[in-house]
């Protein structure tokens, strides 16, 4: 590796701006020798002063104002990472073809000058400079904003305790009410009846019906693809009660798998009835399976099920561009003309289903005599509700009275009213003003930052009485919003983001070497991870430690067996996930959770550059640059009696890597108890496993540690740890740069997040609070 | 939700019809003014009709063979195009197994093969499911889209009128493989909507993109000054939608979209207005050259069209059930076919008054119309001599002749529309119903 390489690689503590390309534009330190003269190294004492230093040896490539040099791929100094790093990194790497002219004093001189005079300086500008910007709906936020403003109308679905589909058993093939035999709630949908009779002596072996109906909790957003098996006839309708999304009422050729997709947002509850009946075929068996984003088919299971009934949800279809993530969150200010045209087919979209629905929406009938009032003030509610604030006359009559006329057809007045509504900019921006806020302002980010949608009914009395002035009155109206499922929604959507697997669809192993690990195990860790979290945050401790230092995971029968845990459980139902202790040496949270290890890990082995890197980035939020080339990891095959961690060792031994991979390998070699699928090992290659690894932080301190369980304990104590998930969920939540809302926010919120024991809904609550009331300075 | 879901179904069909993907469809209200330039050479065209419970043969069928041969009482209405049509006598739907001979007639008509086991009893026989099989049309349709010169918008329109609102192999004969039914659209409006649905949104959105600028400009006195370029970059791509609607709407006008009556609810007694708007449809969907294959399956099999307008009050099932002494129903019967191929003339009548866009004579010339039926006569459910009247010059037989075959397999039909086509497939369907090839004397 190149020196340049480890010039690109430096440290800076700067996560959040860290992806994006103008601004994380990090001093590129090379220094050059000019030539043969000014081969004299500056290891001499007393050594000139840094600034002379600076124009000898780093102005060439790095220009004489720090602006960065084209031809030698310099680019301007910026990030805000210590004095320190810069110490070490002049000192070990610069000039680049020969680090020995800069070394001790003379590196700590001309660290001084390059940090005062432009690092600093540019740190400076920057944290000033931070503002709240006028930000339009991110993709999240405009589909949770439509659903929840038709849900307004046509209610919304919450799903109870109770588990499993409601059941109903007839002994006729049509459905009669009179030959209704059994009523129950089955925990999902996997019958084998062969030639038999579901209920023997109640039910007819040759001719009988099923329907099972509820609600599917659907966790993520994405398609779901359902698949019915059966030989027999069936209709399965999701989310839309009149238009089955698969009708296979004839059964035709045997057995038969019938497959159709359909979008789904997650965290909510959506209608599902499948009806199923035996007639004129031998057998009758049914199963009914999914597959939900990022996971494997499966038989739906019971936790996604719930027998009560639901309303349906309005899905947006549309696909947007995604948002700007450059900052290491989604936010909304840019907006696109592939933006525009996702807005207006959306509008459109949105403003058929108000056509097709008017009725239902505007609680009227075809007939009725009141019907043109109804829908008129259907409009101005359908406007209040989207725009979230109450209409001045004017605006009443811009957005819905105009188009009330008495030669427009009611259907093409609520159309064209819907359209100009779902297009304004009134609901397409969370806020107009970032400086002045009223009460119904401080309402809407409030809701968007806890739920990425809109106000609820209680937020919007709140606004209307005033009662949204102080921060104690934002706070009780945080917390009332914590229990909605909308909450937790988000909070696992910014989980996914902090971890890393918000986009990993699949995780595939080698087979060779880990033939049991096949779809169905990985897309079964996903959901222990989840259960884990779940775990974690919503019960009342609600301690962010413990997602580091916790002994125990959820394992279902598939995955104790393939991570020889004991499972004692005689369960009819093996896909069943239950809460099981671990050895606490062996396993400490999510670090050796196996889905983070096989996610952070090669198709054949462990990867601790891959793990010291997460750690460093997601859980420090300490800032690498990518290597300019991609390096290869070396080929096991070029010394097999090799470990992993001396062959990472023996490619990264150069002092330039070592600038950067001495932070990240000894992070990451502390996890070399676990291979690629996370299985724990004592042994590789007939070798004791050497998991010691150390961190030197910001304040320079170095602390050593051996094996998962200390380097959690490590972490779960470090004050980076702390500060780099306050920042992160402060960004997922607001959408706003986190300095925007001044230094004292950022200590404030952290030295609360301590008091409260690091609890993460105190946090949320903190978060939203904080972000929902901050002004931009005049 | 409710309608989300079918509309997201339209748009998939819709976006798998231009073989696009969902990303580059992001805008797809202005797809309809896409051109398919790429057609070369004479266009060729089948259209399939389907009327349901067997006809009365000695009021249908020439009673002579040759060039010289008198339209009999039902297929009067095609006098005008008598030296353009076929008659094909004798021609029988030989596939057996499975089902009754509604069932078979139906769903086996354009597939040539048989239906596999199932659940749906019908009046005789065994129960049954789909058919295990592709119909012709659509091994035509798949054929033309794998080609660019021959590719069009749908690649083929199947079209229904007063199509019972249930799946079942009674009311499907066009099949996009083994047990995969494709329903008729059977509503105007709905057929309407997958050909111009997104005209009439984007004509809803031309009329409030004005006041969407509007709102864009007052919003900036709330605004802060510092986030305006924010909102001038907005409302920039408002007006880039504005001036792409507008150039699209100019695109449009080349060829006007059918005028429909409004309000015409889907029902029985609207059945004459229904068959001549979705014939209407049918062929402005040819002179936009969205498709060179359709179907129009008028009812189903077993279809219980109740023909008040021409004063019969009887549903037509029941009447073909009554035998052949009951001349009073014969005669009904005899209407009730006439009018069947008066709804089969008025379509030639359009595509020959209709000429090509490019001037290469009229639709008709490019088009054969092939109308038939389930079952060759209803009281005796045969599934021999099953009507096969073809009109139009599309695929160059040799037209104006009543012909007169010895019990010859439908299959061999079928095929022979592939290879008309230039779709050498050796067998179609069941493999053994087409020994002897092609159907001969038709070129």
């Amino acid at each position: 590796m190149s020196a340049s390489c480890v010039g690109r690689m430096l440290l800076d503590r700067c996560a959040a701006r860290s992806h994006h390309p103008a601004r994380s534009a990090f001093a590129v330190l090379m220094l050059v020798v000019a030539g043969p003269s000014m081969a004299r190294a500056y290891s001499d004492n007393p050594p000139p002063d840094g600034r002379t230093i600076y124009g000898q040896l780093c102005a060439r490539c790095h220009g004489h104002d720090g602006q960065g040099v084209a031809d030698e791929g310099t680019e301007p100094f910026a990030g805000s990472q210590t004095l320190a790093d810069l110490v070490r990194v002049i000192d070990e790497t610069m000039p680049e073809d020969d680090p020995t002219l800069c070394e001790g004093d003379a590196a700590r001189s001309v660290a001084q000058y390059v940090y005062d005079t432009f690092l600093a300086a540019e740190a400076e500008a920057r944290d000033t400079g931070a503002r709240i910007e006028l930000s339009r709906l991110t993709v999240r936020q405009y589909d949770n904003t439509l659903a929840d403003l038709f849900g307004t109308f046509l209610g919304q679905g919450k799903s109870g305790d109770e588990r499993g589909l409601s059941a109903r058993y007839f002994n006729s093939k049509d459905f009669n009410r009179e030959k209704l035999v059994t009523e129950r709630v089955d925990p999902h949908v996997q019958f084998n009846f062969s030639e038999q009779s579901p209920e023997e002596g109640k039910i007819g072996a040759e001719e009988f019906a099923i329907q099972w109906q509820g609600g599917l909790i659907a966790e993520e957003t994405g398609d779901y693809e359902f698949c019915v098996t059966t030989e027999n006839g069936m209709k399965l309708w999701v989310n839309d009660p009149r238009q089955p999304l698969i009708d296979a009422w004839v059964a035709s050729g045997g057995t038969q798998q019938h497959r159709a997709t359909v979008r789904l947002l997650g965290g909510r509850v959506y209608p599902i009835r499948l009806q199923f009946f035996k007639f004129k075929i031998p057998t009758a068996s049914i199963q009914l399976a999914w597959t939900p984003p990022h996971r494997a088919e499966e038989i739906i299971p019971p936790r996604n099920l719930t027998p009560d009934w639901c309303p349906p949800v309005y899905v947006n279809t549309i696909p947007f561009p995604p948002d700007d993530s450059s900052m290491g969150y989604e936010r909304g200010t840019a907006v696109s003309k592939a933006w525009e045209q996702a807005v207006t087919s959306a509008a459109i979209d949105a403003a058929n289903q108000v056509v097709d629905q008017l009725n239902g929406l505007a609680k009227t009938k075809p007939d009725a005599e009141d019907r043109r009032q109804r829908v008129e003030q259907f409009c101005q509610q359908f406007a209040e509700r989207a725009l979230r604030r109450p209409l001045s006359d004017e605006q009443r009559a811009f957005y819905v009275g105009q188009f009330f006329q008495e030669n427009v057809p009611l259907e093409q007045a609520a159309k064209i009213s819907a359209l100009l509504v779902l297009q304004s900019p009134r609901f397409l921006y969370v806020v107009l003003n970032n400086e002045q806020l009223d009460d119904y302002d401080v309402a809407a980010r409030l809701a968007f930052a806890l739920w990425d949608s809109l106000p609820d009914q209680p937020l919007l009395e709140a606004a209307k009485a005033g009662r949204l002035q102080s921060r104690d009155e934002v706070a009780a109206q945080a917390r009332r919003m914590l229990g909605d499922a909308r909450t937790k929604a988000k909070m696992r959507y910014f989980l996914h983001h902090w971890l890393n697997i918000e986009h990993l669809e699949s995780l595939a192993k080698d087979q060779e070497r880990y033939a049991e690990f096949d779809a169905a195990v990985a897309s079964d860790l996903r959901v222990s991870l989840d259960l884990m979290l779940d775990d974690i945050i919503w019960n009342d401790t609600s301690d962010f430690r413990q997602l580091l230092l916790a002994d125990y995971w959820f394992v279902n029968q598939r995955l104790a067996g393939y991570y020889d845990l004991q499972l004692e459980s005689g369960d009819e139902w093996p896909a069943q996930f239950h809460k099981v202790a671990c050895d606490s040496q062996q396993r400490a949270g999510i670090l050796t959770h196996p889905y983070l290890l096989a996610r952070f890990a090669y198709h054949k082995s462990s990867s601790p550059i891959h793990r010291g890197v997460f750690m460093i980035r997601s859980l420090l939020g300490r800032f690498l640059k990518p290597p300019p080339i991609a390096v290869a990891p070396l080929d096991e095959g070029v010394d097999p009696t090799l470990t992993t961690r001396q062959r990472v060792e023996r490619q990264t031994r150069e002092p330039t890597c070592q600038t950067c991979h001495g932070l990240i390998n000894s992070l990451g070699f502390a996890l070399e108890h676990y291979d690629a699928v996370g299985k724990y090992r004592a042994l590789e290659n007939e070798q004791p496993v050497d998991a010691s690894g150390s961190y030197l932080d910001l304040q320079q301190t170095l602390t050593q540690f051996n094996g998962a369980r200390q380097l959690a304990e490590f972490l779960a104590a470090s004050e980076e740890t702390h500060a780099c998930f306050v920042k992160q969920l402060f960004h997922s939540m607001a959408k706003q740069p986190l300095m925007a809302y001044g230094p004292e926010t950022v200590s404030g919120l952290q030295k609360s997040f301590a008091e409260s024991g690091f609890n993460m809904q105190e946090l949320l609550v903190e978060i939203a609070t904080t972000s929902a009331l901050g002004t931009n300075k005049e | 939700m409710v309608r989300s879901n079918r509309m997201r179904r339209t748009r998939r069909e819709f976006m798998q019809d231009l073989g696009l993907s969902a990303a580059a469809t992001a805008f797809i209200w202005n797809l309809p003014s896409l051109g398919y330039a790429h057609a070369q050479g004479a266009k060729q065209r089948v259209v399939f009709v389907f009327s349901p419970n067997g006809v009365v043969p000695d009021k249908f069928w020439p009673a002579e063979a040759g060039e010289e041969f008198t339209l009999p009482e039902i297929l009067t209405p095609l006098e005008p195009f008598k030296n353009r049509l076929l008659t094909l006598h004798g021609v029988c739907n030989k596939v057996r197994g499975d089902g009754d001979s509604h069932m078979r007639g139906m769903s086996c008509l354009l597939t040539g093969i048989e239906l596999f086991p199932g659940n749906v009893q019908g009046g005789s026989d065994t129960p049954a499911g789909w058919a295990s099989g592709i119909s012709i049309d659509q091994e035509i349709r798949n054929f033309l889209q794998q080609r660019e010169e021959t590719r069009t918008r749908f690649g083929s329109l199947e079209l229904g009128v007063v199509v019972p609102n249930r799946a079942d192999p009674w009311t499907r004969w066009v099949f996009g493989g083994p047990n995969k039914p494709l329903p008729p659209i059977d509503d105007p409006y709905q057929a309407f909507a997958k050909m111009y649905g997104r005209v009439e949104d984007r004509d809803s959105l031309k009329t409030v993109l004005d006041d969407v600028q509007e709102d864009l400009r007052r919003v900036r006195s709330v605004a802060s000054a510092s986030d305006l370029k924010l909102l001038d970059e907005h409302e920039t791509f408002v007006r880039v939608i504005e001036q792409e609607l507008q150039e699209a709407s100019q695109q449009q006008t080349s060829v006007p979209a059918p005028q429909l009556e409004t309000g015409v609810k889907n029902t029985n007694d609207n059945m004459p207005k229904l068959s001549r708007m979705q014939v209407d449809l049918l062929v402005n969907s040819f002179v936009c050259d969205w498709a060179r294959v359709a179907t129009l399956q008028i009812t189903n099999s077993v279809g219980q069209a109740r023909m008040t307008w021409l004063g019969i009050e009887e549903a037509h099932h029941e009447l073909s059930h009554h035998p052949d002494s009951n001349t009073d129903s014969q005669e009904k019967l005899t209407k009730i076919n006439k009018w069947y191929c008066e709804q089969v003339a008025y379509l030639v009548q359009r595509l020959s008054e209709t000429p090509e866009p490019d001037g290469s004579g009229t639709l008709l010339d490019n088009t054969l119309v092939i109308w038939t039926n389930e079952l060759g006569k209803g009281n005796s459910h045969t599934l021999n001599d099953i009507p096969f009247v073809l009109v139009g010059g599309g695929l160059g037989f040799r037209m104006g002749r009543s012909l007169k075959y010895d019990r010859v397999t439908h299959n061999r039909l079928l095929l022979t529309l592939a290879h008309r086509f230039g779709h050498g497939i050796e067998t179609f369907g069941k493999p053994q119903l087409c020994e002897g090839g092609e159907l001969p004397d038709l070129v």
